[in-house]
């Protein structure tokens, strides 16, 4: 089967302003990954020049972190037209992955430890809150088992077992979640707030977590239902995607696994 | 008091420089941090008091990328001149490093005996520093993205230095960067006088801004900046159309200036530590002759012979730091004197802990320049990984070779490095000192 006349566009979130922690591997991995299958892709930048029928032309959605004052810069151009726009693809099912400043904004609002209160655009049901200029950053590697339940049964379909995710977090803000669903179950660090032990919203096909490092690249499985979902959505067929050798990245899972002293089964994690 | 305050500062000048000699004697390392952590326990103000008696002043050399390799150019520059200069010279710039460095050169009386200290200072702690002692001069290299689990960002960083420098003295003179949009604003708003470093030479312009970039944003009114050439990372050729906001005026011509070692951000180091020594009086003479027998400070571009082969190690420890060290080899491995490359990332707290970085660099262009590219350090999978996802399919590019053990990863990269071509090594810092180590056999930390 050749997936050539098959194409897929990757929504790039404001990439000069938000993608202070190398979240621009997000992409990469999901646009390496469909190439190497064959699959067209073109990575389409919504930014400040962005109109809002680019919003519309995209499958796939990518949002990085931000520093405080280009996130500022975001929210002041993500308004009106462009906001219903893109709160319009995320209703209706097209997947996405948005890591650190992303979900802030993507919930109700996000309050800094200095300033005025950042109004997002209240998509996921949940709040952020920086807890103060003195209170210590979350940073640190970052493991959480998925627990959103039809993403995990669809990935624990593809894995064959309980998908477990490897990140590094370095966040000011913490998330409380209101009705939305978490994402995960924190193992090792502080998912969304160190305190309720949950990390990340999911809500439709959208994927909200405080995990960079990036996220995809060494959580194929993540990057590859991205992928599945997005061509299912678009071309509503069903789709299963050839294997790619993951050996290096199942290496660099195992060697921080070791190192932090956790088990990758994560039976033994819930014991 | 003043008594008091005299005799401890002996009592801490003694116990530091006593540390110091047992600590090289014991063969223990450089002895760069603990002598002036202990001391300052004695006095709390030895810093300021040590500071003060620096004949013609202190010299602090702040910046992202380039504290190191400038200072030593600019110490070379004054001693040449037969100027005496106390400079932190392994490195360690946070408060106890520095004092360690001007304990070296006090006597038990608690004198001085210097005419300029030249202090890398670390870019977090200038504020600080800047409350015990007041520069002659601080110089501003550049303002890139580094270590965000510890330092956060470029515009906080910026603002913090502009509320401490402010208020200072008129007499301190700022040296900035007028090509880092960052710094040629920040200059352009201290009262102070302020001297401009930087290119005005279209030849050496990008051909495009790469994505490791932290500030195209106007940093007075938020447009985007409109460049007309971009030189390195975010510095350049530029000017708001919203605010009017432009690049400062230089003050040195850059293309009277040869540059020291390879790469365009030696040749922003040289300018800047000319128009140093140019403000303090320096003769041309001296100025011109230290650029041209210029030795590298160790892992800067520094060049070694080992089994008759040539490597040269280049620290590449951010995003900004490695796309330069690329595009350096890169143009070696075009003009086809060098085609392996040994890249070691690890993640201690002097590298930084988060590893994302990597994702920011473009290492597609060094693959796609072909060869060898050899990985090892503790997060030597994450760089392998990195590497992968830079293969545009997976036959083409380079061949990737993975050594977990440091030392087998140099053997195999000397393998296969051939006979009269250079071995290419870019760590980050931790893994700088370590591959240092293995080649040279000593510690220098």
């Amino acid at each position: 089967m050749s997936n050539n006349n098959r194409e897929l566009t990757i929504g790039w979130l404001y990439p000069t302003l938000m993608s202070t922690y190398g979240d621009r591997g997000n992409v990469i991995c999901l646009q390496q990954r469909a190439q190497w299958r064959g699959y067209n892709v073109e990575v389409l930048p919504l930014d400040l020049q962005s109109t809002v029928a680019d919003f519309h032309k995209v499958d796939l959605l990518v949002g990085g972190g931000a520093q405080d004052r280009q996130q500022e810069i975001v929210m002041r151009d993500l308004r009106g037209a462009k906001a219903s726009a893109l709160r319009e693809i995320i209703e209706a099912g097209t997947p996405g992955v948005f890591t650190c400043g992303a979900p802030q904004l993507l919930g109700h609002y996000y309050e800094p430890a200095i300033g005025q209160r950042i109004e997002g655009l209240g998509l996921f049901d949940f709040v952020s809150k920086h807890p103060g200029i003195d209170a210590r950053r979350c940073i640190g590697n970052v493991v959480f088992e998925i627990t959103a339940s039809r993403l995990a049964k669809e990935l624990e379909a593809m894995l064959g077992k309980p998908p477990v995710v490897i990140g590094f977090e370095n966040h000011g803000g913490r998330t409380y979640l209101g009705k939305v669903e978490a994402l995960g179950k924190a193992i090792a660090g502080y998912g969304n707030n160190g305190e309720d032990g949950m990390e990340g919203a999911f809500y439709r096909n959208a994927i909200a977590t405080y995990s960079h490092g990036p996220v995809l690249p060494k959580n194929p499985f993540l990057a590859d239902w991205l992928i599945q979902t997005a061509l299912a959505e678009k071309y509503q067929i069903s789709v299963s995607l050839s294997p790619l050798d993951d050996t290096l990245a199942m290496q660099a899972r195992s060697a921080m696994f070791k190192r932090l002293g956790v088990s990758e089964s994560v039976a033994a994690a819930r014991g | 008091m003043q008594l008091v305050n005299g005799l401890r500062l002996s009592l801490a000048v003694s116990a530091g420089r006593t540390i110091t000699s047992l600590v090289r004697l014991l063969g223990l390392g450089a002895a760069s941090v603990l002598p002036g952590e202990i001391a300052s326990r004695i006095q709390p103000q030895i810093l300021q008091m040590l500071c003060r008696q620096v004949k013609h002043g202190v010299i602090f050399i702040v910046g992202t990328n380039g504290k190191t390799t400038t200072s030593l150019l600019l110490r070379t520059m004054l001693e040449r001149q037969g100027l005496r200069v106390v400079h932190n010279a392994t490195g360690a710039n946070l408060v106890n490093g520095l004092i360690t460095a001007l304990l070296d050169n006090t006597n038990l009386a608690g004198q001085v005996a210097a005419d300029y200290a030249i202090l890398e200072v670390d870019e977090n702690i200038l504020p600080l520093v800047l409350h015990s002692c007041q520069p002659r001069i601080i110089l501003c290299l550049n303002l890139f993205r580094d270590q965000l689990d510890r330092y956060g960002e470029v515009d906080t960083i910026s603002q913090r230095w502009q509320k401490a420098i402010s208020p200072m003295s008129p007499e301190t003179v700022v040296i900035a960067n007028a090509d880092d949009p960052t710094l040629s604003h920040l200059g352009q708003k201290l009262p102070q006088r302020v001297l401009f470093f930087g290119l005005n030479e279209p030849k050496y312009y990008l051909d495009e801004i790469p994505h490791a970039v932290d500030s195209i944003y106007c940093p007075s009114c938020g447009h985007s900046l409109d460049y007309e050439g971009v030189y390195l990372s975010h510095q350049g050729d530029f000017n708001c159309p919203k605010c009017g906001f432009t690049k400062s005026k230089l003050s040195i011509d850059s293309r009277e200036w040869p540059q020291i070692l390879i790469g365009l951000y030696n040749k922003y180091n040289t300018l800047a530590a000319v128009l140093v020594a140019q403000e303090i009086g320096i003769d041309d003479n001296n100025i011109r002759d230290s650029i041209k027998n210029f030795q590298a400070a160790f892992g800067r571009a520094e060049e070694l012979e080992i089994a008759g082969k040539r490597v040269r190690i280049l620290l590449s420890k951010n995003p900004v730091g490695m796309n330069e060290t690329i595009r350096t080899v890169n143009e070696i491995k075009v003009g086809g004197s060098s085609s392996t490359t040994l890249m070691v990332l690890n993640d201690r707290t002097p590298d930084g802990t988060d590893v994302s970085w990597i994702w920011d660099v473009d290492t597609e262009k060094l693959v796609a320049s072909g060869g060898t590219i050899v990985v090892s350090g503790d997060r030597v999978y994450d760089m392998a990984l990195r590497l992968r996802y830079s293969q545009k399919d997976e036959k083409n590019g380079c061949k990737l070779m993975i050594e977990e053990d440091l030392k087998d990863a140099i053997a195999t990269a000397l393998e296969h490095t051939p006979d009269g071509e250079t071995l290419h090594i870019l760590p980050t810092y931790s893994a700088m000192l370590e591959v240092r180590e293995l080649l040279t056999g000593r510690k220098i930390l």
